[in-house]
């Protein structure tokens, strides 16, 4: 049971600073961003290359993936979202199209077997007669210190304060001279960052392999929907239900994992489409 | 001296064209108002002087062709907008309704935050108040409020009336005045109420089916039988 809770916390960390990036895009932009999970895809395998093929220091890992993120989020913004021009159906399919382009790169440059990432930090630790790795605890502490810096940066900064005006009313926002473009190319790079910082930590904890943008884009799709649109504290509570729920169900019979988040999606989606701590809409 | 100068603007809605060939011209600190019925094209003017609306003609603002610019330029040159609609952010407070306000005018914010507490002493006493919660008016205060966090040498405001008591009307007229005779601003303001609209303006234009068809002083416009009797109500 301890190792359930310990796991379950761990674990519920990590997936709230995947769904971070999420929900930026879904609140602020307004897009589902099909091609979310690429980013985790990118930033792993850019940190693998960097790391473990090339022979860089870690830091410099950390630093090529979340670049590499941004630059797929501002590159994505400009040549895609922008250039289709708020059209939703078209940007949601051009971005899976995207996402099934990128794997089938991975594919090519790294060939389509699972690759095993290197603990960040090797070794583990005894909690309360649990055993955690120090991968996962240390996974867990950058993705709280990453979400009290995003939370901090939204709530007491000028572009923060914009991105959350442009959530709201884009018009509005246009008027108090703040440009909505310019705001949503912030947040497709921010997005971009925090997707491919999640990729690393999410390949370490699981697999290096092409595939692996899938679930964490329903992770994301799951936790964006039960939190809420905008919600920063929605995204963590609900990231902590899944992670839970997913530790939990998986101790008990691991081929119903993820079967029960879907099941949660439906009956919010059906009792309360808002989330449950999302706002309903007003205009 | 001219703050604004509009030639032959037209405003298009895709095919749907809004506005005709509308030209105007705004002096230094002077209070104008456009009047018109509903649907005449009032708001779409004023959503045209901001960029938000595709347009052609030209629109300069002291001496400077601002046509085509985006809204956010167009703000931080200098002009400020409360539309009829508020476009507030609902679920933020009203503190932080101005401090969006002030993003193109970062280093005013305290002097600007003053001046705005001064004309709406409700605002600084409900500044943590989110404006989804607030009434008409106070929406009202804040969307103004929030135009001038930008200091703005001219502001629009798109009917500011609708919706509100007659005593809160007398009230946002005295505002209005304020901000135009006392602080120097240019305003134009956009009205169905043309009584409210002489109460402020020294000019008018009268605005239908998106063309001016007639402009002057109260005087002159009401001595015109037929606009008198539609907006004037002699």
């Amino acid at each position: 049971m301890t190792q359930i809770l310990i796991q379950g916390m761990l674990l519920s960390g990590l997936y709230a600073l995947i769904a971070m990036g999420f929900m930026l895009i879904f609140s602020i932009g307004r897009t589902l961003n099909l091609a979310y999970g690429a980013y985790l895809l990118v930033g792993g395998y850019v940190y693998f290359w960097l790391c473990q093929q090339m022979g860089l220091p870690q830091i410099v890992g950390f630093a090529g993936a979340v670049t590499a993120g941004v630059l797929m989020g501002l590159l994505k913004h400009r040549l895609i979202v922008k250039t289709l021009n708020g059209d939703h159906v078209a940007i949601e399919i051009s971005t899976l199209i995207l996402a099934v382009v990128l794997q089938a790169g991975v594919v090519l440059l790294f060939g389509d077997s699972s690759k095993i990432l290197l603990p960040i930090v090797p070794g583990v630790v005894t909690v309360a007669g649990a055993q955690v790795t120090f991968n996962i605890l240390t996974a867990t502490l950058i993705s709280w210190a990453v979400i009290i810096g995003l939370y901090l940066y939204i709530s007491r900064t000028h572009t923060g304060r914009a991105m959350q005006a442009v959530s709201m009313d884009a018009k509005g926002a246009a008027l108090s001279g703040v440009d909505p473009d310019r705001i949503n190319l912030i947040t497709w790079g921010i997005s971009g960052g925090l997707g491919a910082l999640g990729g690393v930590f999410f390949a370490s904890y699981t697999q290096l392999y092409p595939g692996m943008w899938v679930a964490p884009l329903i992770i994301s799709v799951a936790v964006v929907i039960v939190g809420g649109i905008g919600s920063i504290l929605g995204t963590l509570v609900v990231a902590h239900i899944v992670g839970f729920m997913e530790v939990g169900v998986s101790s008990w019979s691991p081929e119903l994992r993820g079967v029960f988040t879907m099941i949660l999606i439906v009956a919010v989606l059906v009792l309360r489409p808002q989330g449950l701590f999302g706002r309903e809409e007003t205009h | 001296m001219l703050v604004l100068e509009i030639e032959n603007l037209s405003a298009f809605y895709g095919k749907a064209q809004a506005l005709r060939e509308v030209s105007l011209t705004v002096n230094e600190g002077e209070c104008i108002a456009i009047v018109g019925a509903n649907g005449a094209g009032k708001s779409t003017l004023l959503d045209s002087i901001m960029g938000l609306v595709k347009t052609r003609g030209t629109v300069r603002l002291h001496g400077e062709d601002i046509t085509g610019l985006r809204c956010a330029q167009i703000v931080k040159r200098g002009v400020g907008y409360a539309p009829e609609r508020f476009n507030l952010f609902p679920h933020m407070t009203v503190r932080d309704n101005l401090l969006v306000g002030a993003f193109t005018a970062r280093n005013e914010i305290a002097k600007n935050l003053d001046a705005v507490h001064r004309l709406f002493p409700r605002l600084a006493e409900r500044e943590n108040q989110e404006t989804s919660t607030q009434s008409g008016g106070e929406r009202q205060m804040v969307s103004l409020g929030r135009a001038l966090m930008s200091s703005p040498n001219v502001l629009l405001v798109d009917e500011p009336t609708i919706g509100l008591a007659p005593k809160v009307c007398g009230e946002l007229a005295k505002v209005l005045q304020r901000l135009s005779k006392e602080m120097g601003l240019t305003v134009i303001v956009t009205e169905q109420n043309a009584n409210f609209a002489i109460s402020l303006a020294e000019r008018l234009y009268v605005l239908e089916g998106g063309r001016i068809t007639a402009q002057g002083t109260a005087a002159d416009l009401s001595k015109d039988d037929i606009l008198a009797k539609s907006y004037f109500g002699a």
